[in-house]
C-alpha cells in the first residue's frame, strides 16, 4: 500500500532565514529544502531573501547567486545552463522542471525549490536517481541489429521512418517525468516510470533495430508497463515538451494490435 | 549507494494539482462510489422480492432531503465516470494525448458531467 505522508525522519522544519544584506529594493523570498548528511537532522526550508536587480532571469541564476554570496554549502547539481544535460532537474513551484530553463518571473509570490519529488535525498537539492538508471539499463538503450559486425556499410534508415523518432530522441533523461508521475511514487521499484517507457518505445520504434519483438515482450508486464494510468503528469511536467504519455499509449496500442 | 537513513524528498505534500491528475485520482474515487452504489441498487431490488413494504421505506428515505442529495450525487457521479472512460478509451486507442487537447478534453468531461446530472435527474422525474 502506498505511503502518502512523509516518514518520519523525512518531515520539514523550518530553516534559517537569510535577511538580505544588499540593502535592494527589488527582494524576493526563495524558500529551498535543504538537508545536511552530517547533521543527523531532518531537513528543512531556508528562506533567502535575495536582490532581484543583480540576477539573471532564470531560476538556475539564483540558485548560484545563493551558493556565491550568501550560502556557499548549498548543493545541487547543474551542468550546461541551456537545458540541454537535464542535470539541474527539481521541483520548482511545485512542477518538476530544469532550474536553467524556468524563468522566476513565471512564478508569482514567493518562490519554492524542493529536489525531485519520492526520491532518496543525497544533499539539498540532490535526489538519488540509481533505481531509475539501473531501469534504464534494464531496456537496453542501444541498437540491436543481429548483424556480425563485418559489414562494410551503414544501416540506412529512410527520412519517413527517422521522423518516427521525433519527440522521443530529444529525451534528456532529467526524470522530471517519472518523479512527477504518483504511480512511480508508490511503484517506483517496478514500474518502469514514464522516462524509461519513452527510452524503450524510441528503440522500439527504431527501423534499423531488429529486436522489436523481444523489445515489447521485455516491456509488457503489469508492473512494468500497466502502472500507467495515463495521469498525464510527465507530459505535463516534460520541460522539453515531448509526450511520455503518448509514448507508453503507443506501447500499450502496439502491444493490444501485435 | 548506501543510504537507508537518508529522508525522502517531499512529493504529495508539495506537487501541485494538475486537471489531469485531478481528474485521474477523481476517476478512481468514482469508481470506487459507482461500485457500491450498484452493489446497494441490486439489493434494494432483491428487497421487492421480501414484500412492497421493504421498497417504500427505500423510497421514503430517497425523498427525503438526504436522500435526494445521495440521489443526485450518484447522477454525476456514474456521468462523470462514463464521460471520463470515454477520455480513457479514445487514449487507449491512440488519440487525444496531446496536451492542449487532453487538457480541453479534461474540462469538457468536468463541466460535461454536471450538464449530464441535470439531463439525468429531469429525466428521473419525468420532466421532459
Amino acid at each position: 500500500m502506498a505511503q502518502f505522508s512523509l516518514p518520519k525522519n523525512s518531515k520539514i522544519e523550518v530553516g534559517k532565514y537569510y535577511k538580505d544584506k544588499t540593502n535592494s529594493k527589488n527582494l524576493r523570498k526563495i524558500k529551498v529544502y535543504r538537508w545536511d548528511p552530517s547533521t543527523g537532522k531532518n531537513p528543512r526550508t531556508d528562506t533567502f531573501e535575495v536582490d532581484m536587480d543583480s540576477c539573471g532571469p532564470k531560476v538556475l541564476d539564483i540558485l548560484i547567486k545563493i551558493k556565491n554570496e550568501i550560502d556557499p554549502s548549498l548543493t545541487f547539481r547543474r551542468s550546461c545552463a541551456h537545458g540541454v544535460c537535464g542535470s539541474c532537474a527539481m521541483n520548482i513551484d511545485g512542477v518538476n522542471t530544469l532550474a536553467c530553463i524556468k524563468s522566476h518571473t513565471d512564478i508569482n509570490g514567493d518562490l519554492n525549490v524542493y529536489p525531485l519529488p519520492h526520491l532518496k535525498v543525497v544533499k539539498d537539492l540532490i535526489g538519488d536517481l540509481t533505481t531509475l538508471y539501473k531501469q534504464y539499463e534494464s531496456i537496453q538503450p542501444w541498437l540491436k541489429t543481429g548483424k556480425t559486425d563485418q559489414e562494410k556499410i551503414e544501416i540506412k534508415q529512410s527520412q519517413k521512418d527517422r521522423e518516427k523518432l521525433d519527440g522521443y530522441y530529444e529525451c534528456i533523461l532529467c526524470a522530471c517525468c517519472s518523479t512527477a508521475c504518483p504511480s512511480y511514487w508508490w511503484n517506483g521499484d517496478k514500474y518502469l516510470g514514464p522516462a524509461v517507457l519513452l527510452q524503450a518505445y524510441r528503440w522500439i520504434n527504431d527501423s534499423r533495430d531488429n529486436d522489436k519483438k523481444e523489445r515489447l515482450k521485455k516491456v509488457a508486464d503489469e508492473l512494468k508497463l500497466y502502472r500507467c494510468h495515463t495521469i498525464m503528469n510527465c507530459t505535463n511536467s516534460c520541460p522539453k515538451g515531448l509526450n511520455p504519455a503518448k509514448a507508453i499509449g503507443s506501447i500499450k496500442k502496439m502491444l493490444a494490435t501485435s | 549507494m548506501q543510504n537507508k537513513n537518508n529522508p525522502l524528498s517531499p512529493h504529495l505534500q508539495i506537487y501541485k494539482w494538475q486537471i489531469s491528475s485531478l481528474l485521474s485520482i477523481s476517476h478512481r474515487i468514482v469508481g470506487v462510489v459507482n461500485i457500491l452504489a450498484i452493489t446497494l441498487i441490486c439489493f434494494w431490488t432483491i428487497s421487492l422480492l421480501f414484500g412492497k413494504d421493504n421498497y417504500l421505506i427505500v423510497q421514503i428515505f430517497l425523498n427525503s432531503i438526504f436522500g435526494k442529495f445521495l440521489t443526485i450525487s450518484l447522477c454525476w457521479t456514474f456521468s462523470f465516470h462514463i464521460l471520463n472512460e470515454i477520455r480513457h478509451l479514445s487514449w487507449d486507442a491512440g488519440f487525444g494525448f496531446d496536451l492542449k487537447i487532453a487538457k480541453f478534453t479534461g474540462v469538457l468531461t468536468l463541466f460535461g458531467s454536471f450538464l449530464l446530472t441535470i439531463i439525468f435527474y429531469f429525466l428521473g422525474r419525468n420532466f421532459f
